[in-house]
């Protein structure tokens, strides 16, 4: 190993690959929140229930295809570059914020719904008010999945021309410059560490001390 | 690309197919074999002390959140491991433990105290509660990270033909260097295939092993 090449790799190559991660892992993670969250509120109003167990089907058999596959399914449909990237990443990812979404809102206990239909609250500002709220933790949950499964594959996505963190593994790979590798996979686990634990954090932090599980 | 340019590929392409796919199961085999021979001892180990399984559990989250090139290219550079098969094993079994340990201990710690009690009263011994009421009846939790675990290494070790594995993933691969779609395509649909099948069936499989009881809804 050589010190000039990882120099080289941390400070001229990272910055930008870092910077390329994280704007696909962002814009993901947003389109994918913006789609599935109000998804699984709809799926979970009584009246549309059977919808719902059909979308789930659909979205677990979309979760089961592994990422290398989606991203190389990816290419001949929507072509090279960032954004095809980012699409099919967004696809895979709704899955477990959509079924946490569904799953939060579900769990709400009848009587609290009750109580605040008592009090005479309309059914949105049951949903705004109550629903949502008691049902975070557990959407945020869904969200870190999703947040770590997106980091994971976002180095995939150099293959299709996405860039990020790929680029320099697969660059030490096919160099064999371990230099590259260590730089490169070291970034993207830290990366997915990070964003798990702030995550987490987020998650106990906002949920009431009566509901802390165990 | 049409469906003719498809089916060609697969006649023309049908030996290696074969490999590949020979490699691909041999791969994913030994690596969920290795792992229920690690993982379920440490799992039921793990039920004794609450203070060793938050830490164990902790380890294996942290692990199970590392990409998975990044895990193949560290395990790399790793002279012991190198390029190859030791190292696409070492990854699997890594990325198995989660959803094997958590598992296996969610499966046994959910088991109703009461049932533990009344079999101590029948005079069971501490093996054979753990053989004949906690494995059981911890059954559909440990079966569903069983599940987890086959699809997932399915689709990891395809991954590993960038460090040198002749797998399905292969076809990705070389379909991209060489920007043929056909064959880019054909593997990416072969592996989801199997993928999606094996899931399937193992969640057929669920059902039927799970008392009606018991069974969790999802």
């Amino acid at each position: 190993m050589k010190w000039e090449n990882f120099r080289f790799a941390l400070f001229e190559k990272a910055p930008e690959a870092l910077w390329e991660h994280s704007l696909i892992v962002v814009i993901t993670i947003t389109l994918a929140i913006l789609i599935s969250v109000p998804l699984g509120i709809f799926l979970s109003r009584p009246k549309f229930k059977k919808f719902g167990l059909v979308t789930l089907n659909i979205l677990n058999l979309l979760q089961a295809v592994p990422g290398i596959a989606v991203i190389a399914l990816a290419l001949p449909i929507l072509g090279l570059g960032m954004e095809p990237a980012i699409v099919a990443l967004m696809f895979q990812s709704l899955l477990p914020i959509v079924r946490n979404t569904i799953a939060g809102l579900l769990g709400v206990s009848s009587d609290v719904k009750e109580a605040a239909s008592g009090m005479g609250m309309s059914q949105r500002r049951i949903l705004i008010e109550v629903e949502l709220p008691l049902a975070v933790p557990i959407i945020l949950s869904g969200i870190r999945t999703a947040t770590v499964y997106v980091v994971s594959m976002g180095t995939l996505a150099s293959l299709i021309g996405a860039g990020g963190l790929g680029n320099l593994i697969m660059g030490g790979l096919s160099l064999f410059r371990p230099e590259y590798l260590l730089v490169g996979a070291g970034l993207g686990a830290l990366m997915a560490i990070f964003l798990d634990r702030m995550i987490n954090y987020l998650e106990q932090r906002i949920t009431p001390p009566s509901m802390g599980a165990e | 690309m049409t469906l003719s340019d498809f089916t060609s590929f697969l006649m023309k392409n049908s030996k290696t197919i074969m490999e590949y796919s020979e490699n691909h199961f041999t791969l994913v085999l030994l690596a969920v074999g290795i792992s229920l021979a690690i993982w379920v001892p440490v799992g039921l180990l793990l039920t004794k002390s609450d203070k060793w399984a938050a830490r164990v559990l902790a380890l294996a989250n942290t692990i199970f959140c590392i990409p998975s090139l990044s895990m193949f290219a560290i395990l790399v550079t790793i002279p012991m491991f190198g390029l190859g098969r030791k190292s696409a094993l070492l990854a699997l079994v890594l990325y198995a433990m989660m959803p094997l340990i958590r598992s296996v201990y969610d499966g046994v710690k959910n088991v109703d105290r009461n049932v533990i009690e009344a079999a101590r009263g029948m005079g069971m011994g501490t093996r054979r509660i753990l053989i004949e009421i906690l494995v059981p009846l911890g059954m559909p939790i440990i079966f569903a990270g069983f599940r987890i675990t086959v699809v997932m290494t399915t689709g990891i070790a395809a991954i590993a033909t960038y460090i040198g594995e002749r797998n399905l993933g292969r076809f990705i691969q070389e379909g991209l260097i060489r920007s043929n779609t056909p064959m880019m395509v054909t593997g990416a649909l072969i592996i989801s295939a199997i993928a999606i099948g094996l899931d399937t069936i193992l969640g057929l499989v669920e059902k039927r092993i799970v008392p009606k009881g018991l069974r969790i809804s999802r």
